[in-house]
Order: structure tokens, then C-alpha cells, then sequence
């Protein structure tokens, strides 16, 4: 403990300034689809490698955090945060991050640098996450059953459910909005697909090719956070899996409706 | 066979979606393979979905614990998915979509299925984080007394 003031006096780091590297870590943590113990844990190792007296309370949707200051007064930052998406290589960047932290504090600008370049951290090219999805739904048709016909149905499907989806979070939509486009997609595709090839089962290529819009890793960290004892995030969580599984299912059930009509 | 390559293949295309880092989504592929290859074994005999899925996501949940262990970094990059194979998304859209069809029995069945393998998989994985918690705890107990 006395090595880690020393430290910190000798950087010269504010109080504020160690609150800003902690805020910014769980934001990117959070961002990245992080549980929310993880995060607290985050936090708490950061304050305690500067050696700084300090509580957080974190939610899926902000981070609050209060810290005692150099001269016993009390510093209070809140910060809202917005939409997550699933980014494990960031979790894990921040991660090695605030273990570094532990071996040798760094200063804030130093600090601030790592953060950035974390929070930079390129995704994968567009073409190759499209071919991903695009495997994904073969995959888990076959898995499912499905024939071998039917599967590259949901692959050309799911390629092009992926294409729009990129395309409306781009231009910033909600989150509702783009579930249910994606799901009328499929199911008007897969209607169009079955008309094409009768001999296909239009239900197997639905499946397949919504695979990776369904909500299961959503609702299995809702139910985890839950474990934790974070309640609240788990509601929020478990309720955002519901909405998406709501949109996904009116998408694909108007489009249905409306073909059944039709044919 | 067939079916643990594309359990493979499966959570390998996931982790790139994911955005698993270049060195890692290989192993995180494996992952799901291994969940699924005790999902289905087990599955085969028994016939219980449950049960089979609460033991794959254990076996997930290992392998992710020695993979971190090994490789330095969260547990979480090959859990999540590993997972996938497992998790009952589908279940998930099936529930809604018995309700727009207006068949809310098979609805409700479908909806407490899907509830009930999401909790077991959350439950695996936790209790093998736990497990390898609580062994680290104990190691570092006997080193400073």
C-alpha cells in the first residue's frame, strides 16, 4: 500500500483524472457486451492499483462512481451509456489492461493512450464477417436437419438478412426496427425460395437463416447476470431478448401472413 | 463427425463475429465443438434436452476455463462461443411465433423450455468458473499462511 501512494504521487495523477481511466475501461467494457461483475471487478482492481478510495455501481445503461479526493472530498461522476454489441476482443484487451495496472500504474496520459487504442480496435472486414454469417446459417441448418439444398437457401438468405441489417445500424435506426426488417426479409425470401423449389421446407430455411439475429447468447447472459446477483442488468438484459425475439418473430410472421396469401 | 466439423464451423464463424481476436477464434471454435460433442452423446442415451444441455455447457464451461488459463485471457471469449451451438435462441423466436399463430399452450411449453436450457447453460458455465475459483483460492491459502 505504501508503495502504490508513492507510486502514485510520483506520477502526479488527480483523483479526477484516475476516475476519467476507470470511467472510460467500463465504458468500453460495457460497450463491448461485458457482465456487469466483470466490470465492477474492472473498476475496483483500477482504483485499487492507483491506490484510490473509491465505489462504483454499474448498470447495462450507466456507470456511477465516487471517489474520496486528495484532500478528503468527494468526487461523483455519472456517466450514461448507450447500446451494447458483442466485442470479446476488446473485453479482453481492457482486461489484460487493468492487470498491468496491478504489476505498474501508468500515467493518465499514458493510460488514456492504451484506452484509445483499445476502444479503436478494428472488427473483422465487412466481407469477412458476411461470410461468417453466411457459414452460419449453412452450419446450423445442417445441425437442424436441414438438407443440403435447404441449407445454402438459409446461407444465400442469411447473407443478405446480414448486408441490410450492417446497413440500417450504420445509418442508426433502433434496435427494434432492425430486428423486424431483417425478419420480413427472411421470411419473404425464404416464401420466394420455396415458390422457386417446392420441395424445400420453408420452416427449416427460416430457421436457418435468423440464426444469427436470435437472441440466445442474450437471454444465456441475462440469466447469468442474474447468478451474479445483478439483478437489474439481468431484467434489462433478459427484456432485451425478448423484444428482439418479438421483432424477429412479427418480421418473419408478416411476411408469412401476407405470402400465404399470395400463393 | 459430420456433426462436431460443423459444431466447429459453427462457433467459429460466431467468434468472428464476435470479434475474437486472429489468434484465438481457432480455439474458440473448439470450444463449441466440445459442447457439442457431449451435448449429443449424452442426448443419444438419455433423450432429455435438458440435462444433456446442462452437461455440454459444463464441458464448455471447462474447456474455456483451461483454454484461459493456457492461452491469458477471459474465459469468457471461448464460453460465449462455445455456447452457441447450445443456446436455445431458436427456441427463443419459436416461443413468439406460436404466439402470433395464436397456439399459446405449445407456446408456454416452448417458452419454459427455452427458459429453463438458457438458465442450466448459465448455470454450467458459472459453476465451473466457480469451481476453478475456488481452487485458486485455496492454492493461495496454502502459500501464505
Amino acid at each position: 500500500m505504501h508503495l502504490s501512494l508513492l507510486c502514485r504521487t510520483e506520477l502526479g495523477m488527480k483523483t479526477r483524472e484516475i476516475i476519467d481511466v476507470a470511467m472510460k475501461a467500463g465504458e468500453i467494457l460495457i460497450l463491448s457486451g461485458a457482465e456487469v461483475y466483470r466490470v465492477e471487478d474492472t473498476l475496483a482492481r483500477i482504483f485499487k492499483s492507483y491506490d484510490v478510495e473509491a465505489e462504483c455501481f454499474v448498470l447495462l445503461s450507466g456507470i456511477f462512481i465516487t471517489a474520496k479526493g486528495e484532500d478528503d472530498e468527494v468526487i461523483s461522476v455519472v456517466k450514461r451509456i448507450k447500446g451494447h454489441i458483442n466485442d470479446l476482443q476488446k473485453i479482453e484487451k481492457v482486461n489484460s489492461f487493468s492487470r498491468s495496472l496491478m504489476v505498474k500504474a501508468v500515467s493518465y496520459e499514458e493510460a488514456m493512450e492504451i484506452l484509445n487504442a483499445i476502444e479503436s480496435t478494428p472488427r473483422y472486414r465487412f466481407s469477412t464477417r458476411l461470410a461468417a454469417s453466411g457459414v452460419a446459417a449453412f452450419v446450423y441448418s445442417l445441425l437442424f436437419k436441414s438438407s443440403v439444398k435447404e441449407a445454402v437457401a438459409a446461407l444465400l438468405i442469411s447473407l443478405m438478412v446480414f448486408t441490410v441489417k450492417e446497413n440500417i445500424s450504420r445509418v442508426g435506426f433502433f434496435q427494434f426496427f432492425e430486428y423486424f426488417v431483417s425478419g420480413m426479409i427472411s421470411g419473404a425470401m425464404s416464401i420466394f425460395a420455396v415458390k422457386l423449389f417446392p420441395e424445400m421446407n420453408l420452416y427449416k430455411i427460416i430457421i436457418g437463416s435468423i440464426m444469427i439475429l436470435v437472441p440466445g447468447v442474450a437471454m444465456t447472459n441475462g440469466i447469468k447476470d442474474a447468478l451474479y446477483g445483478d439483478t437489474v442488468s439481468s431484467i434489462y438484459r433478459l427484456a432485451e431478448a425478448v423484444f428482439i425475439a418479438v421483432a424477429v418473430a412479427s418480421g418473419v410472421g408478416i411476411m408469412l401472413s401476407i405470402g400465404i396469401r399470395w400463393v | 463427425m459430420k456433426e462436431i466439423l460443423l459444431a466447429f464451423f459453427g462457433s467459429l464463424s460466431l467468434a468472428i463475429t464476435f470479434n475474437v481476436g486472429r489468434n484465438r477464434f481457432v480455439w474458440a471454435g473448439l470450444s463449441g465443438a466440445v459442447g457439442w460433442i457431449a451435448y449429443s452423446w449424452l442426448y443419444e442415451i438419455t433423450g432429455q434436452v435438458i440435462v444433456s444441455t446442462f452437461v455440454g455447457a459444463v464441458c464448455v464451461g471447462l474447456y474455456s476455463e483451461i483454454a484461459a488459463r493456457c492461452l491469458k485471457c477471459p474465459a469468457t471469449v471461448f464460453s460465449i462461443s462455445g455456447i452457441f451451438p447450445l443456446v436455445p435462441g431458436i427456441g427463443a423466436y419459436q416461443t413468439v411465433e406460436y404466439i402470433v399463430g395464436n397456439e399459446l399452450a405449445q407456446s408456454a411449453s416452448k417458452g419454459i423450455e427455452t427458459l429453463a436450457s438458457a438458465g442450466c447453460i448459465a448455470l454450467g458455465i458459472m459453476l465451473m468458473s466457480a469451481v476453478f475459483r475456488v481452487m485458486k483460492n485455496v492454492k493461495k491459502g496454502r502459500k501464505t499462511p
